[in-house]
């Protein structure tokens, strides 16, 4: 597998800075890994923001129901609100840094890495990369004036924490507390995330 | 004095206190004088030991990091590697500000942001007010920046009736308590958790735990929730501002930055011209450094990057801050200090700041870089008091990820300082003294016969002699600062009575040379002359038992560090013409190839501070005539090792003696030989590679031991502590030998060695070398 050396290393990166990493084989796997993760072991419920039924991830979310979690699409930030885990996917993975690139315009979409208290985040194999560089030409191309513009692109680099009192590091302040990435080696059919262009229209609809 | 030089001394007077630097500027509000904060900081124990255990091990892991990285990904990503090209971005966005501010305001208009350029603070309080006002926001959250922290921006809100929230734990409970931020990324590194959770408990009107950290975290969770999800605005600062595509970068990691930038309907960015990079590449360089040298940790959890309104209905508003930027830009040298990415590294390792704390180490701003841009920011009076804390080490200037200046830029706050206030009387006096060889030369001796009262005849000052004259006037300063440190004596034969025929320069010349034989001219610099004339003869005995030819001019005299250290540039000046034209001679009359100095302070100051004096007031063939000179100058230790080892000129050592054992050294790294010099193995390898010794590394071996020239006597509680602490990791080694190769450390080290009746030995490098030879 040409990927797994970079896995390993986008794994340590990512546990470095307090997240976890999964490799999944598939769409299955990567219900599996969440279904069972200890985060919904309680309340069996995921917020996935609205686009997440878009291809390729969209086919997840059957697959996540047949485990038993519900599903309730975000809306407000009222309704994410600390619920217990929210879902988004990246379209990158860097292993130098262990970050995942989100790139959402949509609020709704952003704050379910904002407010719940697991952040699930898909990311396809495909899009696992070696350098920090590769983030920079992907910024360069999606901020590109235009309909496609994205405007608010984050690298999320574990859980929210903070070590402000006597330096000690606690984990999840305002942001999540546990950030979990899901590696998949093939995603379906095509690899590519969701089209930025439905992206656009979702969020002229709000 | 020609006229010439007459007409260069004026010049040289009126570039002392160049325009550019602002005038008075009213103080902000509430700031306690610097006495005050000075006497608070020395006094909150708390605080000096979580920053001196904070020092250590952020060192360790930022080190650990970037070797990693390279080791990985090549020497690209090394340290200097990538300070450099940080470096290089923020010099072209320095350059060409005018194209980039136009770029990114296009950028970023054209993604829907407004632009707004700010002259002053006022103008960037008023403009975000109004903002207030028109939309009848009165709650507004916030996340950590400085800039706000800058133009008290809360202050100015609050007195409107608009209430702000900052939102960062720390911020938000330094502004439950009526406090700055003492740290520019901890801002209550000063707090402990008790006093935490005491300003939590107050706030929230519930118990909240003294001890448990986690349950004082959840509770700015609860409380802020509801504030996220009403506030009508929502302000941050900015780590860069892109200007290929208007982006404005932030990193935070507690989450509040991602609430503040996303949910409130408008979104106000607060940034100086400072924060402008010309790519997104250039981003990921400044990502690379920002967090391993702030923290120590590889990358902040959120870099968000922000291209106008996100949504229909969002509005974002970026207001562009100047309020001395551009004097600052103006100015040749200041213009470096524009590059700073505040990650605080500069704060993290400097000496004196662990002792202090920010409160007292800056003004809004603190640490090395606080002490740079205040007098820009908030004017030279609220930088006066803070400057005087620093020490010189240097040690900032490694560490600083885009390599500002800072210590020299420290020093010519200083100068401005001392040009705009004047010296205190006893430093006139003494520098006046100092300026004067031939009176100096008289008053050393004069000293060296009065002294016996002080001394009874010992090498020290000590305190139990001095206590007996307390009562005079005068002698009680005196005294107190002996009571922690003797001072050395001055020496009844200064080492020019002892060097015989080695000050005929002449002869050097006139006897011929072997075709192997070597000249060398020696500098000693006045401690060595004056106070320790046997480092002196230990040099001079080393030299020629490797068949080198010494000379010493008699004409050398002090070479002016104190005076430029102390801001007097006035005499400093005079003595670094001096000592060139001095050493200039004793070359052209000797033929020496080198001139050799064992103080390393001096080396520093003959070959990196007369460049940057001369360069500064543009004293043109001064500079050339240093710069010729500066390629000859070699400190001892490298000549040692390059030159006399390299050449096998070292004769054999001596056996140890019947029943002596070999010492156990330690080696105290000072400042100007590691920091300035970049020397860390030289003196190592000599002790343990050429002399054969047991060498046992102290803690934090290349921490400033406290000296600091004048530092230790304007502030002595500072370098009281340093002192204790660096002669506490000696002895902690078990050594019986501390060595190293700097006059002015070994003057400090001994004078508290003695005061203090530890059993350790404290010795040049050469005269430990001069022990050993056969
Ligand atoms: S030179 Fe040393 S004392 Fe001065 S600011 Fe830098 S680190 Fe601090
Ligand atoms: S001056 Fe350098 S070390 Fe200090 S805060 Fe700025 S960038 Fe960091």
């Amino acid at each position: 597998m040409k990927s797994s050396a970079l896995f390993a290393q986008f794994q340590s990166r990512l546990s470095a800075a307090g997240g976890v990493a999964h490799w999944a084989e598939d769409l299955a796997q990567a219900a599996e890994i969440i279904a069972t993760h200890p985060a919904l072991a309680e309340q069996r419920l995921i917020v996935p923001p609205a686009f997440a039924a878009c291809q390729p991830w969209g086919a997840l979310l059957p697959l996540l129901s047949a485990r038993g979690i519900r599903l309730e699409e975000a809306m407000t930030p009222e309704h994410v609100a600390d619920a217990p885990a929210g879902l988004s996917c990246a379209s990158l993975a860097i292993a130098e840094t262990g970050s995942v690139f989100l790139a959402d315009n949509a609020l709704a979409a952003r704050i379910v890495g904002m407010l719940t208290l697991t952040h699930f985040v898909l990311v396809s194999a495909g899009q696992l990369v070696p350098l920090l560089d590769e983030a920079a030409t992907l910024l360069q191309t999606l901020t590109r004036p235009g309909p496609q513009q994205q405007h608010y692109i984050s690298l999320v680099t574990g859980p929210s924490r903070t070590a402000d009192i006597e330096r000690t590091l606690t984990i999840g302040v305002q942001g999540p507390r546990a950030l979990c990435v899901i590696v998949v080696a093939t995603p379906a059919s095509d690899p590519s995330l969701f089209s930025s262009e439905e992206a656009k229209d979702r969020d002229n609809e709000q | 004095m020609s006229n010439k030089e007459h007409a260069q001394a004026n010049e040289a007077q009126t570039l002392i206190s160049r325009p550019g630097i602002a005038g008075p500027i009213p103080a902000v509000h509430d700031m306690p004088p610097f006495a005050e904060r000075l006497q608070r900081g020395l006094e909150d124990e708390n605080m000096h030991r979580a920053l001196e255990r904070f020092a250590p091990s952020w060192r360790q892991s930022r080190q650990a990091l970037f070797e990693a990285t390279a080791a990985e990904y090549g020497s690209d990503y090394s340290f200097v590697a990538l300070r450099q090209r940080l470096r290089a971005a923020k010099d072209e966005a320095i350059a060409h500000q005018q194209e980039l501010v136009a770029r990114f305001k296009e950028q970023a208009t054209a993604a829907g942001a407004v632009v707004y350029e700010a002259r002053s603070a006022e103008d960037a309080n008023r403009y975000i007010y109004e903002l207030c006002r028109r939309k009848g926001i009165t709650l507004v959250v916030k996340s950590k920046t400085m800039v706000s922290e800058e133009i008290e921006l809360n202050h100015y809100l609050e007195e409107r009736g608009i209430k702000a929230v900052e939102t960062d734990l720390g911020e938000w409970v330094a502004q439950l308590d009526h406090e700055r931020p003492s740290h520019m990324v901890m801002p209550i590194i000063h707090k402990t958790r008790q006093q935490v959770g005491e300003v939590l408990s107050r706030a929230t009107g519930r118990e909240i735990s003294r001890e448990n950290v986690a349950e004082q975290v959840a509770v700015i969770r609860r409380e802020h929730r509801q504030a996220f999800l009403t506030a009508g605005m929502g302000i941050s600062g900015a780590n860069a501002l892109i200007a290929e595509s208007g982006t404005v970068m932030l990193n935070t990691n507690e989450g509040n930055g991602r609430m503040v930038t996303s949910l409130p309907p408008v979104h106000v960015v607060l940034a100086g011209y400072d924060k402008l990079l010309p790519t997104f590449a250039d981003a990921m360089t400044q990502i690379r450094l920002l967090a391993r040298s702030a923290t120590g940790q590889p990358m902040t959890s959120y870099t968000t990057f922000i291209t106008g309104p996100d949504r229909p209905g969002k509005e974002v508003h970026i207001v562009l801050l100047d309020n001395g930027r551009s004097a600052m830009r103006a100015d040749p040298r200041f213009k470096e200090a524009l590059r700073c990415i505040r990650c605080a590294a500069c704060a993290n390792i400097c000496p004196p700041y662990q002792q202090v704390g920010g409160h007292a180490f800056g003004y809004i701003y603190s640490g090395a870089i606080g002490l740079v841009v205040t007098p820009f920011h908030h004017g030279l009076e609220a930088a006066a008091g803070p400057q005087s804390l620093c020490v010189s080490c240097n040690a900032c200037e490694t560490v600083c990820p885009v390599e500002i200046p800072l210590p020299s830029l420290i020093l010519d706050v200083r100068s401005r300082v001392v040009a705009s206030e004047g010296l205190p009387w006893l430093k006139r006096l003494i520098f006046g003294v100092l300026a004067r060889p031939r009176l100096f030369d008289l008053f050393t001796r004069l000293a060296a016969l009065g002294q016996w009262p002080a001394t009874r005849g010992t090498p020290y000052v000590r305190y139990r002699y001095l206590r007996l004259f307390e009562g005079l006037p005068g002698l009680r300063p005196l005294a107190r600062l002996t009571r922690w440190r003797s001072l050395p004596a001055f020496a009844r034969r200064p080492l020019r009575d002892r060097i015989g025929a080695r000050a005929n320069l002449a002869a050097a010349r006139q006897e011929g040379r072997r075709p192997d034989e070597m000249t060398v001219c020696y500098f000693a610099g006045c401690m060595t002359d004056r106070l320790y004339p046997e480092m002196g003869e230990a040099v001079i005995q080393i030299l020629e038992r490797c068949g080198l030819r010494v000379v010493f001019p008699r004409a050398q005299h002090c070479c002016g560090l104190p005076a430029l250290n102390s801001g007097d540039r006035q005499h400093g000046l005079a003595m670094a013409r001096q000592t060139v034209r001095m050493l200039e001679r004793a070359l052209d009359e000797s033929g020496a190839d080198y001139i050799v100095c064992a103080s390393t302070s001096c080396v520093v100051t003959l070959i990196q501070d007369y460049l940057r004096l001369f360069e500064d007031l543009q004293l043109q063939s001064w500079l050339n005539r240093t710069r010729a000179l500066a390629g000859r100058i070699m400190d001892f230790t490298s000549f040692l090792l390059r030159v006399l080892v390299a050449q096998q000129r070292l004769p054999a050592l001596r056996r140890l003696r019947p029943g002596e054992t070999a010492p156990v050294v330690t080696y105290h790294d000072s400042c100007q030989s590691c920091n300035c010099l970049g020397l860390r193995t030289e003196a190592r390898q000599v002790i343990r590679d050429v002399l054969g010794l047991e060498l046992r590394e102290m803690r934090d071996s290349d921490v400033c031991c406290g000296f600091g020239g004048s530092t230790s006597i304007e502030h002595p509680e500072i370098a009281e502590r340093l002192l204790e602490r660096k002669l506490r990791h000696a002895e902690e080694t078990g050594a019986t030998l501390l060595v190293s190769d700097n006059p002015g450390c070994l003057m400090h080290l001994r004078g508290g060695v003695d005061a203090n009746g530890r059993p350790l030995r404290v010795l040049h490098l050469a005269q430990l070398v001069a022990e050993y030879l056969a």
